[in-house]
């Protein structure tokens, strides 16, 4: 909706882009307005609002805040969460970046402020929307300094509505890319606007809007390499001025400074080698200066001497700085990571980073499904920025080059990429619609003719259609499901809404004792400490490896030895998530070897891979499948009972319609557990530890109290 | 007595023919390694030297079909593994006549393959020196993978032998890069009057674009997961192009799409230059139509494909 407001505003004031206004308002009635509309689409169409924010990791994100607004900043800061990573605990206010939960709360204390009383639940909801109507707005102004009026209107209208944006900004998502995309796009405006005027005013700014950015998302470390890029590139291109000098000298010692008050980044900005580009160009500049400075003074025999004497002697001493530095250890040398592709890297070290899906390289089809036609038109905006370049140019196509790296690399950072896409494409959209619309300006020229013209247009106007539909689609198909209440369609194309989550966690909530201990994988362990407001072994953010492996362990071994790990850790409820039912793919036993390869990387002697697959190499749940496999806990506690339930009748009893077999182990029965809940679906079943041994305080209190 | 007396010569002269067998039988694999770190066998030398019973050494031998009619793409990449590990293992100072590495082709062994029972390759089996292969001598492909690390684990397994893997450098890359700066190092100084050239824009924006457009193919998907140039069905010989699904790609796939959005951008180009340029109108008219086309063809033409690839995908454009 600024959208509209800023497009009335911009025309009333250049005719000469009346006819992209009425291409924008165009696009407005399928883009613009469906896409206010659509982000909030998931929220209205499910009954409650609580649903909608209960994407995996967001619950979490939700509780904090709602600490923070219910006991005060300092409080946050010093919490400390006994409900998460049972028994370890997590210390919540040095291990987040707080910037979204403060934003939300900030919002909630001015609304309260001016007595209009708004839950936190429903500021934390639509916060996303609102920072997506910012971020058009900061897009349109940053355009605007690199290209003009026209570009930068176009620019605001691509990135409302492309995928790759909506994606992480529909009602509901309350994540910290959401508002971190704002912070990027602004700060690199005032970034731009400070190299354009040399004040330091601007740069002033642009400070505070990176310490926003900081607080809010640990993609800071990509403004703070692409700045002092553009810097070291300006250098190499002889486009040093005065204004670059200030720019980037006060950013650099302001924004250091400021980053460094934010409690989990602490002093990384002076150790860790991925800020150190930034000090190196500080320096290089300061010493550039200083030549300068030189030049003017001295005759060319002396100032060539002195040239080649400094820069042969400072070379020297950031080499030997450098050496002593790693060598004792405090500079690490973890720019391999960033260098190269994160995916092989982690497949070599940790198996749980390549278990997320997030962290995989990028297919042609996930570059076209979120961003379709600016896909293929951004790299001519890069052109006519390239030929027509100057200093800011320079800065917008580094941003092209090094964003179209990272997404390449992983799909995750395809966020960071849609913005400078929208703008490049809005240049190239621009720069054909200003020749091609209204009337020829250079009377000493002959025009193309008013028929070809129309013609160009009209096929314009229909591309940017299909990418108007294109983003309703996928919008409406693709991300504003929310990923707790599944939909399944049958035959008829009517739609069914499972809600076996939402039954379970309100099961855990209403019948399980406040302390109980639920144990699950990883995954849900945020929906578990959300929904149902129970202690967690593991979640989403757990990165303590052992910790998972262990929970991997018990999930993989027989009855009896997972009995022994699940005393050990005090669980009274295991939640396991079974599709056997209704062929849900996203199962637990699909994720199964997940587990088994975690624990093996840390319990090498008791659980090996291999052991799960049958001879041929196959990993099966049928009779042929290996005796490990059907006898151990994950499997036996997804089938049990299954072996008696007939789904079809042209199916025979245990039929599991996931993996399409029949299971091999019918006869479970459970020794130390017992079924406590299985939801409409069997989507979601949880299990009862059986406590042994009337007196039993848990193992672990009592090893901590002696 | 005397029969006694025979049995017993009788047992020392096969004992002593056996000695002089496996003697012979070592020397000349010890032979053949010597020249070839990977012992190429047939079906009759398989049966002489790996089958038959006087043997004091282990055979890792692994079952493949390398000919290029068998399109066997897994058979090249293991095979490639293999050669690591025989090699490191051939140039070890712990080198000896305990294990040998040898290799038997589909075509020049067929019926090695009949004897095993064994119908798919690569296969990798462990001979071991006393008694027949059990069950775990056959290496689970499916399972570990046929990188040399995990096979020279599996041969430590076996046999006692500890293989350590020494991977040849790669010296592609660093040759590469010396090659690029000696290229650019010899431009600029044969240019070295006139360093003109370096301020020329068209040359940067085309490295520019270059780079974004392979990106933005997904070669660094292809890069990462290394996939088949195109897949040809072994049935109908029908080779296919485009990949059915969307989570993966073929490389040839990524070229056409690199080829098609470069189309699009040098269709805006042109329309950005027919409208400036000082060329005369029939000239700039042509260019115009040139470039409206290469924008709505080329991007109808990739919209199809995605939609053949994502499928439920709704819309199309010109064409289906």
């Amino acid at each position: 909706m600024e959208l509209i407001c800023l497009g009335h505003f911009v025309l009333s004031h250049n005719p000469e882009v009346w006819i992209l206004g009425e291409l924008m308002l165009n696009c407005s009635w399928g883009g613009v307005g469906g896409d206010s509309i659509h982000r909030i689409h998931p929220a209205l169409e499910c009954h409650s609002l609580v649903v909608s924010l209960s994407s995996f990791l967001l619950r979490f994100n939700y509780r904090s805040t709602h600490h923070l607004t219910s006991n005060g900043f300092y409080e946050f800061l010093n919490w400390f969460d006994e409900r998460a990573w049972y028994p370890l605990g997590r210390i919540v206010g040095g291990t987040v970046y707080p910037g979204l939960m403060v934003t939300a709360g900030l919002i909630h204390y001015v609304l309260n402020l001016l007595h209009m009383t708004v839950h936190i639940r429903d500021v934390c909801v639509f916060l996303a929307p609102i920072f997506s109507g910012l971020t058009a707005i900061s897009t349109f102004l940053l355009t605007r300094e690199l290209w003009n009026q026209g570009a930068g209107l176009l620019a605001a209208c691509f990135i409302a509505i492309v995928p790759g944006y909506i994606s992480r900004s529909v009602a509901g998502s309350f994540d910290n890319e959401g508002i971190a995309i704002f912070a990027l796009q602004f700060t690199y405006y005032l970034w731009v606007k400070s190299v354009k005027t040399g004040s330091v005013f601007w740069t002033i700014g642009c400070c505070l809007s990176y310490f926003y950015m900081v607080s809010a998302w640990g993609g800071y470390v990509f403004i703070i390499n692409l700045i002092p890029l553009h810097v070291f590139v300006l250098l190499l291109m002889q486009r040093y001025s005065r204004r670059v000098y200030i720019a980037y000298s006060t950013f650099y010692i302001v924004g250091l400074v400021l980053s460094m008050q934010i409690p989990f980044v602490g002093f990384q900005p002076i150790r860790t080698s991925e800020h150190m580009a930034a000090a190196g160009v500080f320096a290089l500049l300061q010493a550039y200066a200083f030549l300068q400075y030189l030049k003017d003074r001295l005759t060319k025999q002396e100032f060539q001497t002195l040239f080649f004497l400094g820069v042969s002697l400072a070379a020297g001493v950031v080499f030997l700085t450098v050496i002593y530095l790693t060598y004792t250890g405090k500079f690490s040398l973890s720019l391999m990571r960033y260098l190269c592709p994160p995916p092989r890297y982690a497949k070599i070290h940790i198996p749980i980073i390549a278990s997320v899906s997030e962290h995989q390289p990028t297919t042609w089809v996930s570059f076209f499904f979120d961003l379709h036609i600016l896909v293929c038109t951004f790299p001519a905006g890069l052109w006519f920025c390239i030929k027509n370049i100057n200093d800011e140019r320079v800065f917008v196509a580094l941003y092209a080059i090094s964003a179209v790296y990272f997404a390449g690399v992983m799909v995750r950072l395809m966020l960071t990429l849609t913005p400078v896409v929208c703008m490049l494409s809005a240049i190239a959209f621009s720069s054909v619609f200003e020749h091609y619309l209204g009337d020829d300006q250079k009377k000493d020229k002959e025009g193309l003719g008013p028929n070809i013209k129309s013609i160009v247009t009209m096929l314009m106007l229909m591309l940017l259609m299909m990418f108007a539909v294109h983003c309703t689609w996928v919008t409406s198909n693709a991300y504003s499901s929310p990923s707790v209440v599944l939909a399944s369609y049958n035959h008829d194309g009517s739609r069914n809404i499972l809600d076996d989550f939402r039954e379970a966690y309100y099961w855990l909530r209403q019948n399980t004792d406040e302390h109980a201990r639920v144990m699950s994988w990883w995954d849900y362990g945020y929906q578990i400490a959300g929904m149902a407001n129970r202690t967690t072994l593991v979640d989403n953010n757990t990165w303590n490896n052992s910790h998972i492996a262990l929970v991997g362990k018990a999930m993989s071994s027989n009855e009896s030895a997972a009995y022994q790990i699940m005393q050990s850790l005090d669980v009274d409820y295991v939640l396991i998530i079974f599709g056997g039912v209704i062929g849900y793919s996203g199962d637990d036993i699909n994720k199964f070897l997940w587990m088994v390869r975690i624990a093996e990387g840390e319990h090498p002697k008791d659980i090996r891979e291999s052991d799960y697959f049958t001879p041929q190499g196959e990993f099966r749940v049928d009779k042929a499948g290996s005796p490990t496999l059907l006898n151990c806990l994950m499997y036996k506690m997804s089938y049990y009972r299954f072996g008696e339930m007939q789904l079809d009748f042209r199916t025979p009893p245990g039929f599991d319609r996931t993996r399409n077999a029949e299971i091999g182990n019918k006869d479970i029965k459970f020794k130390h557990l017992e079924e406590a809940f299985t939801s409409e679906h069997w989507l979601v079943r949880i299990y009862k530890v059986k406590n042994e041994g009337s007196s039993r305080t848990s193992s672990f209190l009592r090893k901590a109290r002696s | 007595a005397v029969g006694m007396m025979l049995l017993l010569k009788n047992v020392t002269n096969s004992l002593l023919c056996t000695k002089t067998l496996l003697m012979e039988k070592v020397g000349q694999m010890m032979d053949w390694a010597s020249k070839r770190s990977v012992i190429r066998m047939n079906g009759e030398k398989f049966r002489r030297f790996v089958k038959a019973p006087p043997r004091n050494y282990s055979v890792v031998v692994m079952f493949t079909a390398l000919q290029p009619q068998r399109q066997c793409g897994v058979c090249k990449q293991a095979d490639e593994e293999y050669q690591i590990l025989a090699n490191s293992w051939r140039y070890s100072s712990a080198f000896t006549n305990k294990i040998f590495f040898a290799s038997v082709d589909f075509d020049e062994g067929s019926d090695i393959f009949h004897m095993l029972n064994m119908n798919s390759a690569p296969t990798f089996m462990h001979f071991p020196s006393k008694g027949k292969p059990k069950r775990a001598d056959t290496y689970e492909l499916q399972v570990r993978g046929f990188a040399a690390e995990q096979i020279s684990r599996w041969i430590a397994d076996r046999t006692d032998i500890n293989v350590r893997v020494i991977r040849p450098p790669n010296y592609a890359g660093p040759l590469m890069l010396g090659f690029l700066l000696a290229v650019v190092g010899s431009l600029v100084y044969l240019r070295r009057n006139n360093l003109e050239f370096l301020y020329n824009k068209n040359a940067w924006a085309f490295a520019a674009l270059c780079f974004v457009l392979i990106m933005t193919s997904g070669q660094m998907w292809n890069h990462i997961r290394g996939p088949p140039y195109a897949h040809k069905n072994p049935n109908t010989g029908q080779v296919s192009y485009i990949h059915g699904s969307s989570q993966a790609q073929f490389v040839a796939e990524t070229h056409i799409v690199l080829l098609f959005n470069s189309a699009v951008t040098f269709g805006m180009v042109l329309l950005h230059e027919a409208a400036t340029s000082d060329m005369d109108i029939g000239k700039r008219k042509i260019m115009c139509i040139a470039g409206i086309g290469l924008v709505v063809l080329f991007f109808s033409w990739l919209l199809s494909i995605f939609r053949a690839k994502y499928h439920g995908y709704p819309y199309s454009f010109l064409m289906n």
